[in-house]
């Protein structure tokens, strides 16, 4: 028998056999057999996919120190051995050819020069300028002086190592990841309305409902492997029914079976008809809403999050940026808000824009009476090319579906709600018909925020990596939080800084004013991802300030900084990510980084070697600090309280914050590892298994406090694929404040809602507070009302066509590490201008030419796409994805922002486009 | 060269139709299938990633597709070694006949 059976082709049975079992096809025994042989030599262990919120496990296989596979983990309840493009590339982005491997500083004749060029130098040379640099930022300006830009795909570790250093070691709350832009709306959504952060429900309500409803989630393109749980639960039941509600069409419309295209910001006046028709029909779950439940209401005058003044405004840009003080509402607002139209608002709550009060039912159900079908649908029909009656219809069965008491429903949403002007508002909204149906907190029945970023509940939120937040929900601003910290951290009291620090935006504005002076960024791309970028660019280039980068690949971040540092990439590195179904995963180092590259914290660690207590924790200036424990203006100096914690002024922050005897105790190696590497610890050279150390610190947080993590070594464990908290008695917690599922909830209550921020608060009606008595909230959630409002640009003569941005399936975020691979790179080779076809000829454009896009804040050029399958765009309506740096479309958004979660609204501004 | 193992969801009366479809794609081998659920087993060979994920849009856009995503992916870039006559075979050859699961897997 003549053989030309290869390596390749046994290759390819073997993988197919393997994919098979992992799906469930039965197989012979010699193709099992054929499945177990092809990886003899490879070293395989699980891991969690590096991109998006979503938590896919995969497995991956190692040999000589490379990654040679990988693939979808058949054990993973997430994607069920499924992997979409983006995961695939978990085993690729490691190896592009221009990775950084050693640490880059400006130099011009052997000194640091801001206007020098790039030349590599030493760790040791990095460090000692970084240092110097800080201390000089430090000694001018105090703790306000310095940030940190951190991200939603830190691992726990890293978010946790960093947010320590920069809160307790170096008294400073500037640390804000670029989560900020991501999820900072559901974050105070949550917040607002159950007292306690991220999601009730889990995926497996995906297949446990018969109703979902998509508001502003393009799942099919970015969760694609929950898409197809979703797809596999249409196709599998007759009674199933999918809603996509977007501003332009696209993928997930492929599914829908209903899709409403709607005007920007008008998912405000949409849910509101939602709700006037619950009403209207009766259909209030009054048991629930009685024992369950609260109405409340607040401002409308809150602004849009936008700088106070016009000193660093470009000119074109102040008429928008004077909207900040001073709005005159348009005919739709006016109705929405039951006021006059053209009146002149002051935006008098712009700085109090999350206060909220108590209203009664009679003044919810007056409030949302405007909100009638006509009044709705003549505001938000975005297609002009659909029927008003049309479109009046899909309102009708859009609310049917929610009212409809034999219908389970869960509303996703994503980036549309979050990055909103009025985020806050709309996700509270969500949670409003959801509770007023008394479909929340079931099975198959609840308002789901999903996430963008691996680990932006895991550490973004959980770890607290905000300018206002520690670890577990707490924050900054709440004495006992803070006294409850410095208890868990060994600090003197008084030691945290109590003033919140600046969110991710205002660093970039503090960088343009020279409020701060030294920044470092880790794991994110903030100069090519914040809005209205030219600004920022500017500030980095110009100003008198020092910026660290540290990153894999070259981006502008890179591009701009003083200092660019060779980082380790996900399966170089121990690691742990919260996905947004509260689980925790976890893996192992599996290869070394390459060259000098080195984890982010090792990084943070190396750096806090070269701080003494006595430079840090002496007495510091925080203008504007103002509490009535602290000396205006002033951190107390805690040495003295320091050495009775026996310490000395001369400790360095690494002895005192990370080495401490504790962490020494949980002793490297460990047989968890299986023999994997460490390289973090290998280059500290102490013996401390600092990733586990870390999370078991950072875990006396959440136990017992509702956010209970398991045991470090039960995540590592080969039969754990994550755990969802709280994990209670090693058991993990399916749906949280149902009595069936959460072991939180006080027995006999059937549901409660027991987060504890903001439950106890003023009563008023609609136009404010009228009883300053507060009353306590215990086990309750809020169903807001919260009204129609414009967002602050809109086309006009001059900017005729909506700017909306996005992510496309083939990127992830700036592309820095998907556009390493050069073939997937030609895949989408250049961010496309999406346009009507109509509006194109309408400009003298046609597919493929290159046109100008322009702002108050801009212009780039882009390439025409008329005919695109995947994103469909109504009249007046335009769509440029954002990973691509050469059409760099964050020069031309606009920097408003939920004025409560201080998000900015990415999908939203005025331009206009012309031929190049 | 890239390898990758992709899982197709068909309707289960449409698996037959769906297979021969797919096996006249070219880079595809089909494997394994399952007439109660709809789920097909394939190969795809490229020799970019481009080609790959150009591979499974195709796949993708085929009327007789519901879902299509890939689950395994190997990428050990040696052309020596993948040309090479597996020593796991010999092991193999001692069934006797060659396994079918092999037999279509060379052209």
């Amino acid at each position: 028998m003549p053989i030309n059976i290869t390596r390749r082709d046994f290759l390819k049975a073997s993988m197919a056999a393997a994919a098979a079992a992992s799906v469930g096809i039965p197989l012979s025994s010699v193709a099992q057999a054929a499945a177990a042989k092809v990886d003899e030599g490879w070293r395989w262990d699980k891991g969690v996919c590096r991109f998006c919120g979503v938590g896919c496990g995969i497995q991956i296989a190692t040999k000589n120190d490379r990654i040679v596979a990988t693939k979808g983990d058949p054990d993973s309840p997430v994607n069920r051995g499924l992997n979409c493009i983006k995961g695939y590339f978990n085993g690729k982005i490691l190896y592009g050819e221009d990775r950084l491997t050693q640490p880059l500083l400006r130099m011009k004749d052997g000194k640091f020069n801001k206007q020098g060029d790039f030349v590599p130098v030493s760790w040791d040379r990095a460090f000692d300028e970084m240092e110097m640099q800080f201390k000089k930022t430090y000694n001018e300006l105090g703790p306000t002086g310095v940030a940190v830009m951190g991200s939603g795909q830190y691992t726990i570790q890293e978010g946790y190592a960093a947010s320590k250093l920069v809160k307790a070691g170096f008294r400073s709350n500037n640390i804000d990841p670029n989560a900020r832009h991501c999820m900072a709306s559901a974050v105070a959504g949550f917040i607002q309305t159950f007292g306690i952060d991220e999601p009730a429900g889990n995926y497996d309500d995906i297949e446990h409902t018969d109703t979902m409803v998509l508001w502003g989630a393009n799942m099919a393109e970015m969760h694609p492997i929950l898409w197809g749980r979703i797809a596999d639960r249409r196709l599998s039941n007759d009674k199933v029914r999918i809603v996509n509600l977007s501003t332009y069409s696209n993928m997930s419309s492929d599914l829908a079976d209903l899709e409403i295209i709607f005007k920007p910001s008008t998912d405000l006046a949409l849910q509101n008809y939602i709700a006037r028709e619950i009403i209207k029909r009766d259909a209030v779950d009054w048991n629930f809403v009685n024992k369950h439940c609260v109405f409340a209401t607040g401002p409308y005058d809150i602004g849009y999050g936008m700088r106070g003044n016009d000193t660093f405004a470009f000119e074109a840009e102040k008429d928008i940026q004077a909207k900040q003080t001073t709005v005159k509402l348009d005919a739709a607002e006016a109705i929405g808000q039951r006021r006059k139209a053209d009146e002149q608002v002051a935006q008098a709550n712009s700085q109090s824009a999350g206060k909220h009060w108590l209203i009664e039912f009679e003044n919810f159900k007056r409030a949302v009476e405007p909100y009638t079908l006509d009044y709705v649908a003549e505001l938000a029909k975005g297609d002009a090319d659909e029927s008003l009656e049309q479109f009046k219809q899909k309102l009708k069965q859009l609310a049917d579906f929610y009212i409809d008491n034999q219908r389970k429903v869960v509303s996703f949403w994503t980036m549309g709600f979050n990055q909103h002007q009025r985020g806050t508002w709309v996700n509270e909204q969500a949670y409003m018909n959801h509770l007023l149906l008394g479909k929340q907190a079931r099975p198959g029945n609840g308002a789901f925020s999903l996430t963008g970023q691996p680990s932006a509940c895991g550490t973004a939120r959980e770890v607290g990596t905000f300018a206002h937040r520690l670890p577990a929900d707490m924050v900054v601003n709440n004495p006992k939080h803070r006294a409850f910290a410095e208890d868990v951290w060994k600090l003197p009291a008084k030691t945290l800084n109590p003033k919140v620090g600046s969110h991710i935006t205002k660093i970039m504005r503090d960088l343009e004013d020279g409020s701060v002076k030294w920044a470092w960024v880790q794991v994110c791309n903030p100069f090519q991802g914040t809005a209205n970028a030219n600004h920022w660019i500017k500030a980095a280039r110009k100003m008198d300030n020092f910026i660290v980068v540290a990153d894999a690949y070259p981006g502008i971040s890179t591009k701009v900084a003083d200092l660019v540092l060779p980082a380790a990439m996900i399966f170089e590195k121990w690691g742990a990510y919260g996905n947004a179904e509260r689980r925790t995963q976890m893996w192992r180092e599996q290869v070394s980084p390459p060259g000098q590259a080195r984890s982010d914290v090792w990084q943070i660690l190396e750096f806090s070697k070269r701080f003494k207590l006595k430079e840090v924790w002496g007495e510091q200036r925080v203008p504007g600090l103002k509490d009535k424990d602290f000396t205006p203006g002033t951190l107390p100096n805690v040495l003295e309280a320091a050495r009775e914690k026996g310490y000395s002024p001369d400790s360095t922050l690494y002895d005192v914050l990370f080495a401490t005897k504790e962490h020494k105790q949980v002793k490297w190696p460990d047989p968890i590892a299986k023999n994997h590497n460490n390289h973090t610890v290998d280059h500290l050279g102490d013996g401390w298994f600092v990733e586990k150390a870390l999370f078991e610190e950072y875990a006396k947080f959440g136990r017992g406090h509702a956010h209970d993590l398991a045991p470090f070594d039960l995540y590592m464990h080969d039969d754990v694929r994550g755990l969802k908290w709280p994990v209670v008695d090693g058991k993990e917690t399916q749906w949280r404040f149902n009595e069936k599922y959460d072991p939180y909830v006080k027995k006999g209550s059937g549901f409660d809602f027991y987060g504890k921020a903001l439950k106890s608060i003023p009563s008023g009606d609609l136009d404010g507070i009228t009883h300053k008595e507060k009353t306590n909230l215990a086990g309750k959630a809020k169903i807001f009302f919260r009204p129609y409002a414009a967002p602050v640009e809109q086309p006009d003569e001059d900017y005729k066509l909506w700017l909306c941005t996005g992510r496309v399936l083939e990127h992830w975020h700036s592309g820095t590490m998907t556009r390493r691979v050069p073939e997937l790179h030609r895949a989408v080779p250049n961010a496309m201008l999406y346009m009507h076809p109509r509006d194109a000829e309408s400009y003298g454009l046609k597919r493929k030419d290159v046109a100008w896009i322009e702002s108050r804040r801009g212009k780039i050029k882009a390439l025409v796409e008329t005919h695109a399958g995947r994103n469909r765009m109504p009249r007046g309506t335009v769509f440029v994805p954002w990973f691509d740096e050469g059409v760099f479309i964050n020069k031309l958004t606009l920097d408003a922002t939920c004025p409560i979660s201080k998000q900015i609204d990415f999908k939203k501004c005025a331009v206009k486009v012309y031929k190049a | 060269m890239n390898l990758s193992a992709i899982l197709v969801i068909t309707a289960p009366a449409r698996v037959e139709t769906c297979m021969s479809l797919l096996d006249s794609l070219s880079g595809i081998t089909v494997h394994h299938s399952d007439p109660i659920t709809g789920k097909i087993v394939l190969t795809q060979e490229a020799k970019s990633i481009n080609a790959e994920i150009e591979g499974l849009k195709r796949i993708k856009a085929l009327n007789e597709v519901s879902m299509a995503e890939m689950i395994y992916h190997y990428f050990e870039d040696d052309e020596v070694l993948e040309e090479r006559i597996p020593a796991e075979l010999d092991s193999l050859q001692g069934l006797g006949e060659l396994p079918g699961f092999l037999k279509k897997t060379s052209e």
